[in-house]
């Protein structure tokens, strides 16, 4: 196992130096100045391009980039923010997305594996249609709406929480963008829950598990919900990381400085900011590759003929 | 009646190469035809069928029937010659309205442009139905088999596809959007491309999940004993068992589709107004959401009834692709 | 299972526990809305009216604009200006930066200086177009060094400033947050490329000192600075900023009380005006942004140059229906506009009256009237030998959905009223759209450009054969004459002939149809009935809240 993760572990940095340099290349063809060009006469765009180096060979320009990264620092802004460092900046924000993500994740989960639960055990009756209709129902509703009405109702017409995100009192200001982002989490987690469970429970190892005298939760945590997990656990992954790195538009809705609203300013804000954008980039990517190590090692606790698999390949 | 058959020479011929195998046999016969009977026996099903195809036939036709283009702003000018628009009429029908346009009828109402919302609605279904349709079609078919293949090989070639999935899984989509844009006009096609390149992933990740579980399975087993290839076991074998969780992500896809696209005309990339789609309705409606509640709601409507109408449609599928569930 | 329930109940309860009700703004506690994060609180980077308005909260320059937008003394106790208009010299009075250390003259010679060596956006404010300060275009393009810049300090009181020509509108220029000074020695005791990120990279000489702030925050607070040199006149304990970006949510924010000024859109506003009790707290303010088509008149461009016809560019202008778009589309009170020079802005000294207070002035060249617009367009036809222009007009969709809209009823009025004429719209974000202006590639764009200081000058340099970015590719000597006349040549020191100069040279610009004005913005404020005494500009700093007081 050790051997295994180490192997997958070296696999995994090659792969993020891969994306770095496919980002780095694909952020200068991108349409855009790396910084503001409004009231710049042509003398003045040169000399900044000079500056920040853009007139040398791209490959130096990637090596550069390495060594500042090896270094410890993603350099500094080339649009955003009078250039200012971007670790502490980019730090910030992470930070209030992942909170929100976390929140929303565990809350995501925790619901639709309720209700994946019911709908399976009640299959066919009207409790499975009532939670079928509702996790479809989530994800109709697009999230930013639903974080409309929750502000409309229980920060306007309810005075509950805050209207707007205010950082001094955290937690009851990640409820309703929590929720809201959490929508699109149980509808997903429910549904899969739903089908794998029905599938397991119709197994015949489950159905010998029945003969042999098992029943009600027991079986379900020791043989349904064990097999079951597999697709959900894959599900679940990828959206860790959209929920981890931040809604743009509910950020946007509720004022939250978080990475989406980043990614998005470093993009479409007055030019395109070249390090912001590989600095987020590259978290995103470590991020993701990060969740699918653990899924694949997960993978093999879950389920041991995965691991066995794996030791032969 | 009463003739007796005599073999000929040609009623038989030997099998050529070695990949048949006998159990096909049993399944290709009326296998479509059961399917078919499965899914036409369940209630939920047909609803589904109706609910999607109602709305289809809306936005295949009411476009073509309305007295409106999508596009056509309405108004009439004024007493001191300056143009009265229509905009943000509440649903009315002809007769005695309380405005200037009390003969006009508006089922949904008008947009705050002075359009007419019934109309855009239908075509807003009609371009996302393509958009969704398209894009998540050759996404279920690249993803699918990518995962299938992944899954099935496992070891180094797994790992190799793994790590590409990984590399195209972390671009960021306004990154891609932003470079394919150089290459390509704004609108439909752009949005297509883009779902395209990003959506496949969550797809090929399911199919590989469901080979791993599958693929150590004992009809398998039993299969490769009888000397089958491996893209006889995967396509033929392992395929038709994973797609009811693959169904199941296609429903899911298809809003993430939609919403993807109205994301896009968010950050300005895409859909190209006054062309409109659900995404881009909803948008619109969003700007307006507590005083003009009425204009974001056909668009929700019509999406949440697709959706209803689509996961019903891919129970019913799931089910009758494989029967072994209705016996329990 | 069971910890999954006791997990879930600890979530609730602390959930429970942690809401607060809402807090009521009060106390003189003022919560103003924004609709765009600020870019930046160092006076040389910043782009954006937000970052203007909060700089100028915190900082004063030698002048400041009064209730009716005139330029006062601020941190400048009084100033003389020698015969020539070429010098000028301010006496400083006694004012404290936050940390203790007195203003001085170096602060501002520092702040001007660096201004113009980091040759950012508004460097261009120093130089010859605007405020023509001695050897600013120089040390811009680096060709001597910054101690060369026509500004001095006799002692650390008296700052004395060169310029090459006169500049009638000098003192008003200064209140614009370019010329704001910056303490050097706290400057330099920071990071590099860290002022102005944080409350503690920040020092503050004006009404307010920043309290909590990091960049692309949507929440800036800001509280009273006991040193301020006025500090009697301002009577907020607290200014908090909140960036909304959907008008219906500000909308919202207002009758919730997060918010005591809102800024609303359109439809918010028919909403606002159709409640009685609501209609109290609009108020329109007139702004001095001009919203206008630019034309690509350069050969190259993608559709065969056809726009290099200035019948054709003629036609387009004529075709549009200014006051439906305002009244129908952007309905928060925005005038339509038929002059290059936006409505409200740059009264003249001696008689008071705006510049573009004649409306008709242009009305054989600028106006709403199809036949006239056909008639254009068939001279371009037979001139050009095409019978179909197939034309893309470009917008930056960032800025709320006005502009989506305006675009809209542009094409639709556009393609109704001439026939053979398609427009195809085509929204990108700010930095694609600023890219694609600079590098020529576009046919025509929705452009809008807000007055830096209170200067017709401030809109007609933009037209010259040097121009601005955004490069129309038009090039006519004999307005490139008047606008040198009038900029540094003879007529600068000559009001009156500068004057009627600046209307023959509009006259020049619409006559070719170089743009197409199209409406001069308003903005939609809803204000608390509880506050009072907010300062609203139409130059340089949009808002000022020194004499703001909430009951």
């Amino acid at each position: 196992m050790t051997k295994y993760i180490a192997k997958r572990l070296i696999m995994s940095l090659l792969t993020l130096f891969a994306i770095i340099f496919v980002l780095f290349i694909l952020i200068r063809i991108m349409p855009g100045n790396p910084f503001p060009v409004e009231r710049m006469s042509a003398e003045m765009i040169l000399q900044k391009r000079l500056e920040l180096g853009l007139d040398k060979p791209i490959l130096v320009q990637f090596a550069d980039y390495m060594s500042m990264l090896m270094g410890g620092s993603f350099g500094n802004g080339t649009s955003l923010y009078n250039g200012a460092p971007i670790k502490p900046i980019m730090l910030k924000c992470l930070e209030n997305s992942f909170k929100i993500g976390v929140l929303s994740i565990l809350f995501g989960t925790l619901v639709g594996l309720i209700i994946g639960i019911t709908a399976a055990l009640h299959r066919g009756k009207f409790l499975d249609g009532l939670c079928t209709i509702v996790s479809i129902l989530g994800v109709c509703i697009p999230s930013y709406v639903f974080m409309i009405f929750l502000q409309y109702f229980f920060s306007y017409k309810i005075p509950l929480f805050p209207y707007f995100f205010d950082p001094s009192r955290f937690l009851s200001s990640a409820v309703m963008p929590a929720m809201s982002l959490s929508l699109f989490a149980i509808s997903t987690v429910a549904r899969f829950t739903r089908n794998e469970m029905v599938e397991v429970m119709n197994s015949d190892y489950v159905k010998l598990a029945e003969a042999k005298g098992l029943y009600g939760l027991q079986l379900i945590r020791r043989h349904v919900l064990r097999n079951a997990l597999i697709p959900i656990v894959t599900v679940i992954a990828p959206l860790v990381v959209d929920l981890l790195t931040g809604a743009m538009v509910i950020e946007k809705i509720y004022g939250i400085n978080g990475v989406g609203k980043l990614m998005v300013d470093a993009i479409a804000g007055q030019g395109v900011d070249y390090n912001y954008v590989l600095a987020l980039g590259i978290v995103f990517s470590a991020l993701y590759i990060g969740i699918m190590l653990v899924l694949d090692i997960l993978y093999g606790i879950i389920d041991p003929r995965i691991r066995l698999a794996a030791k032969d390949g | 009646m009463g003739k007796i058959y005599t073999p000929q020479d040609g009623d038989f011929e030997f099998i050529s190469g070695r990949d048949m195998n006998v159990d096909t046999n049993f399944a290709s016969q009326g296998y479509w035809k059961g399917v078919a009977i499965h899914f036409f026996r369940n209630k939920f099903a047909v609803t589904g069928l109706i609910l999607v195809s109602a709305i289809m036939i809306l936005a295949i036709c009411a476009p073509l029937v309305s007295s409106y283009s999508y596009q056509e702003i309405i108004s009439i000018t004024g007493d001191n010659g300056k143009e009265i628009v229509a905009k943000s009429l509440p649903p009315q029908f002809a007769g005695d309205n309380p405005n200037l346009f009390a003969d006009k009828t508006f089922v949904f109402g008008t947009d705050d442009m002075g359009r007419d919302l019934w109309t855009r609605t239908w075509q807003g279904a009609r371009v996302s139905l393509v958009i969704a349709f398209v894009a998540i079609f050759i996404d279920m078919l690249i993803g699918t088999s990518y995962g299938l293949i992944s899954g099935f090989y496992g070891g180094n070639v797994d790992n190799v596809m793994q790590r590409l999935i990984e590399i195209a899984g972390s671009i960021p989509t306004l990154v891609i959007i932003s470079v394919l844009a150089i290459f390509m006009d704004k609108g439909i096609g752009l949005v297509i491309a883009s779902l395209l390149i990003t959506e496949w992933i969550g797809m090929s990740k399911i199919a590989r999940a469901e080979c791993l579980k599958l693929k150590e399975r004992e009809y398998v087993l039993a299969s490769r004993t009888l000397g089958a290839g491996n893209f006889h076991i995967i396509f033929k074998q392992i395929l038709p068992n994973t797609i009811g969780p693959i169904i199941t992500q296609v429903m899911f896809s298809i809003p993430v589709a939609i919403f993807t696209e109205a994301f896009l005309s968010f950050v300005g990339v895409g859909i190209v107004l006054p062309q409109c789609s659900i995404g881009s309705l909803i948008e619109a409606g969003f700007n307006n959401i507590t005083i003009l509640p009425y204009q974001i709601l056909p668009p929700i409507c019509v999406l949440a009834i697709l959706m209803l109408g689509f996961n019903l449609i891919g129970d019913g599928l799931r089910e009758a692709l494989a029967p072994k569930l209705e016996d329990m | 299972m069971k910890k999954i329930f006791a997990m879930a109940l600890m979530i609730l309860t602390a959930l429970m526990t942690g809401c607060g009700g809402e807090e009521s703004a009060g106390n003189g506690r003022l919560s103003v809305m924004l609709q765009s994060n600020i870019v930046s609180l160092d006076s040389a980077q910043a782009t954006d009216s937000a970052s203007f308005e909060v700089i100028a909260d915190c900082i004063d320059g030698l002048m400041q604009l009064d209730a009716d937008g005139k330029a006062i003394p601020a941190l400048a106790q009084n100033y003389d200006v020698s015969e020539d208009g070429k010098t000028y010299t301010f006496h400083l009075r006694e004012a404290k930066w936050a940390n203790g250390d007195e203003v001085t003259a170096e602060d501002f010679i520092f702040a001007w200086r660096r201004h113009c060596v980091e040759s950012s956006k508004y460097a261009y404010i120093m130089g010859s177009t605007v405020a023509c300060i001695k050897n600013a275009d120089a040390v811009i393009r680096k060709e001597i060094d910054a101690e060369n810049l026509g500004v001095y300090a006799i002692d650390s009181k008296t700052l004395v400033v060169e310029l090459d020509a006169p500049v009638s509108f000098f003192p008003s220029l200064m209140c614009f947050p370019a010329f704001y000074p910056i303490n050097e020695n706290f400057y330099n005791s920071l990071e590099k490329n860290t002022y102005g990120t944080s409350p503690e990279t920040f020092l503050s000489n004006g009404a307010f000192k920043l309290a909590d702030y990091v960049p692309g925050a949507a929440n800036i607070q800001l509280v009273r600075n006991d040193s301020y040199w006025d500090a009697a006149r301002v009577e907020l304990s607290n200014l908090q900023y909140q960036v909304v970006s959907s008008s219906d949510n500000a909308l919202t924010a207002f009758k919730n009380k997060t918010l005591n000024l809102a800024v609303i859109n359109g439809n918010q506003v028919v909403n606002v005006k159709n409640d009685a009790e609501l209609s109290k707290n609009l108020q329109t303010i007139p702004t001095g942004l001009l919203n206008y088509l630019s034309f690509n008149q350069d050969y190259k461009n993608n559709h065969g140059g056809a726009l290099a016809n200035a019948n054709l560019r003629l036609a387009i202008s004529n075709a549009i229906d200014r006051e439906s778009l305002v009244d129908n589309y952007v309905m928060n009170g925005s005038q339509a506009t038929y002059t290059a020079i936006p409505l409200r802005f740059a009264p003249n000294a001696k008689t008071g009256e705006y510049f573009a207070a004649d409306q008709k002035q242009f009305s054989d060249v600028v106006s709403f009237d199809v036949e006239k617009a056909r008639g254009f367009l068939e001279k371009a036809k037979s001139e050009l030998g095409l019978e179909n222009f197939s034309l893309e007009l470009i917008y930056a969709n960032d800025s709320g959905d006005t502009v989506v809209k305006v675009a809209q009823a542009i094409k639709s009025q556009v393609e109704e009223n001439l026939p053979g004429v398609t427009l195809n719209l085509q929204p990108m974000p700010k930095a694609e759209y600023l890219d694609r202006v600079t590098t020529n590639s576009y046919d025509i764009a929705i452009t809008n450009w807000a007055p830096d200081y209170d200067d017709p000058m401030t809109f007609f340099t933009l037209w010259t054969t040097e121009g601005s970015e955004i490069a129309e590719h038009w090039s006519n000597a004999d307005y490139d004459k008047i606008i040198s006349d009038c900029t540094t040549g003879d007529l600068a020191a000559q009001y009156d002939e500068r004057w009627s100069a600046m209307y023959d040279a509009e006259r020049i610009l619409l006559e070719n149809a170089v743009i197409a004005p199209l409406y001069t913005n308003a903005i939609a404020n809803l204000i608390s009935s509880n506050v009072s005494g907010i300062e609203f500009h139409s130059v340089a700093i949009e808002r000022a809240y020194k004499s703001a007081k909430v009951q």
